[in-house]
């Protein structure tokens, strides 16, 4: 997406900007996240409940889960479009494996396998064409998903959907009235945190973390310090195919039945999460921490404008509205003039 | 004008597939090559050959600008003609032309203002572009329906070659080839290729982002028109699956997304394959695969088509 003398030229004048935006974002986006959720409480009754946060904690899991890979992919530079065509593919052939005799474990398994190869393989595609990597990630997308139905749908009556029995206990971790040892907790919502806080322990604390963000600095400085860029990039593909694929499958435990449309509203809607928590698109700014942030202000935002008895459509209006204010505030370019 | 060897190598690739896909298609479906046959398939395919062509130009201008918005900009047009003209009696045909394209163009415009002025990057503006107009879509018109003005709703016969739709294409070519005469087109390609070049260089950039926004407008306007004219109704959400279409046709059509080079004719031929795709694979009898085999066709297409094109380049200088 950017030439190495781009980046050279653009990071000398977004070094002091950048370190200045990295916390600012974090506290702005928990702002955001605090006055939202205080008006609603004011304004929707029963806003605070166990129950409503529990269901926004959820959903807010799957939606955290699937923009990991987002994340990883944008801080690179990259964008991923195929997210939401693994998902509804992992959520329709996982369904199709649990009808079959393979063990429950070992479906998931070769699902989550899978997820990682169409990354690894949209990692190794994009790696050359990397300004075209969000219509590579289309394209495989799109063939993953007809595959999957394809291989579904032969000898079934039922396009699209598939019908098997999902197992209790996969159902526990995933469905809102999951309980974790006793407690009104879905796992899932305890799974997410836990892959959060090591992911980000990764991401800071050691070498192969930071090489992503060296990366997606200054691919010329990264190279000096021996930072493989190949390997980099198709890391962070890999993360993203796997992420999507298991966020797929806890889809299914979520909803019992397998349809492939499930991961429809992640395609724009795991970008819009990374944006509105300050990871920039250009690559080398945020992180997941960032993240969790505006994944918990769509959600919040979402919970909210629905108790407000507004509609899908409108609530996507209101996201596209929210995204320009806070990409304005913390994820503008410098001037043509200071990327000279 | 002297480029214009790369100029036409973008082409290789989709004038082989369609040629390819268009024999296949005489053999399988020979029905598509009659006057009746093509009558209904300009019909059918132009609202999609023009959406490819709207989104070229901003692809041209560079700084990796895709026009997410251009399905629901489509869809926009097609509701407000339908509610807020034709059920308010306005159906004198200058007139909704002239909104139509006037509408897409003051959109277009707003678009560009965020991306030079704000200085957000174009494929999160005509994200939250998307985003807005999906919805705002939905609000003026709840579910499809309403009634186009009858002289838009005949189009929809199909059964007359030279329709307007044809004509509005042999238009938009037009327009298209007398703009790319214009200082202001190089421009946009000296931008796309290389933005600071052509600062330094004393291009104006702010008016070349304009500029290609602009003419961009102009053809999602004639394209929300024969979308209008294909349905004869209002339709909220048929646009959206525009936008994915649209970009698959730009690329198959061998713009890059990376910015300076390509052009319509390529974008037409995309959406032409695109569309012979579904007419050959419509003539198996997949049952109830068939969209599932369309949706890996188009898949496969892509990736082919994009690792053709880096192959083609790779003994051309190319920045990373």
């Amino acid at each position: 997406m950017t030439s190495p003398t781009n980046v050279i030229a653009g990071s000398q004048a977004r070094l002091s900007g950048r370190l200045k935006s990295e916390s600012g974002s974090l506290v702005l986006g928990g702002a955001l996240l605090v006055v939202l959720f205080v008006v609603a409480s004011l304004l929707v009754e029963g806003f605070a409940s166990a129950n409503n946060i529990r269901s926004i904690l959820l959903l807010a899991a799957f939606l955290g889960l699937a923009s990991l890979g987002q994340t990883m992919v944008a801080t690179v530079g990259g964008l991923d479009l195929s997210i939401p065509f693994v998902i509804g593919s992992s959520n329709i052939l996982l369904a199709y494996l649990f009808g079959t005799s393979i063990p429950a474990p070992l479906a998931i398994l070769i699902i989550a396998a899978m997820g990682a190869g169409i990354g690894l393989l949209n990692g190794i595609l994009s790696y050359r064409i990397q300004g075209q990597a969000l219509i590579l990630t289309l394209g495989v997308g799109f063939a993953v998903v007809g595959c999957a139905q394809i291989f579904t749908t032969l000898g079934s009556q039922y396009s699209g959907t598939v019908f098997s029995q999902v197992p209790a206990w996969f159902s526990n971790i995933a469905s809102i009235s999951g309980t974790t040892f006793g407690l009104k907790l879905p796992p899932v919502i305890l799974i997410w945190a836990a892959i959060a806080l090591l992911l980000i322990m990764w991401i800071n604390r050691t070498k192969s973390g930071r090489a992503i963000y060296a990366i997606g600095g200054n691919r010329v400085a990264a190279s000096r310090l021996q930072i493989s860029e190949f390997r980099v990039w198709v890391a962070t593909y890999t993360i993203s195919g796997l992420t999507a694929a298991i966020t797929g499958c806890l889809l299914l435990g979520f909803s019992g039945g397998g349809f492939v449309g499930v991961g429809d509203p992640y395609l724009f809607t795991t970008v819009a999460a990374v944006v509105v928590g300050g990871t920039s698109l250009l690559g080398g700014t945020g992180g997941y921490g960032a993240t969790i942030i505006g994944v918990l202000v769509l959600q919040v935002l979402t919970s909210f404008l629905v108790g407000m008895g507004l509609n899908y459509a409108a609530q996507q209006t209101v996201f596209g509205l929210l995204i320009l204010p806070m990409v304005a505030l913390y994820a503008r370019s410098p001037h043509i003039r200071y990327q000279i | 004008m002297g480029r214009f060897a790369p100029n036409l190598g973008h082409l290789l690739v989709p004038v082989c597939l369609v040629l390819v896909l268009g024999i296949m298609a005489a053999v399988r479906a020979p029905q598509t090559f009659t006057y009746v046959g093509l009558a209904g398939a300009l019909l059918v395919a132009a609202p999609l050959i023009l959406a490819a062509v709207a989104i070229t130009p901003i692809a041209i201008a560079g700084r990796g600008g895709v026009d997410l918005s251009i399905g629901p900009l489509i869809g926009f047009v097609n509701v407000t003609i339908v509610v807020w003209l034709a059920e308010n009696g306005i159906t004198n045909p200058v007139f909704v032309f002239a909104y139509a394209i006037a509408a897409a163009c003051v959109w277009q415009v707003l678009l560009a203002c965020f991306i030079i002025y704000v200085r957000i990057s174009p494929i999160i503006a005509t994200l939250a572009g998307f985003m807005i107009l999906q919805g705002v879509n939905l609000v003026i018109l709840s579910r499809p329906g309403g009634f186009a003005p009858e002289w838009l709703s005949d189009w929809g016969w199909g059964t007359e070659l030279l329709s307007p739709v044809l004509y509005i294409l042999i238009a938009a070519f037009v327009i298209w080839f007398l703009f790319q005469r214009t200082a202001v087109f190089q421009h946009i390609r000296l931008m796309g290729a290389d933005e600071r070049t052509a600062y330094t260089a004393g291009v104006d950039i702010v008016k070349a982002r304009f500029a290609a926004h602009l003419i961009a407008g102009v053809f999602a306007g004639l394209a929300a028109l024969c979308l209008t004219g294909l349905i004869g109704s209002g339709d909220p959400t048929q646009g959206n699956t525009l936008t994915l279409q649209a970009i698959t046709a730009l690329v198959l059509g061998g713009t890059s997304l990376a910015g300076g080079k390509g052009g319509i004719t390529g974008s037409v031929l995309g959406a032409i394959a695109m569309y012979l795709v579904f007419v050959v694979l419509s003539s198996f009898n997949f049952g109830a695969i068939s969209g599932f085999m369309t949706q890996l066709f188009y898949g496969l297409m892509l990736v082919i088509s994009l690792m053709l094109a880096l192959l083609a380049n790779k003994n051309r200088l190319q920045p990373a």
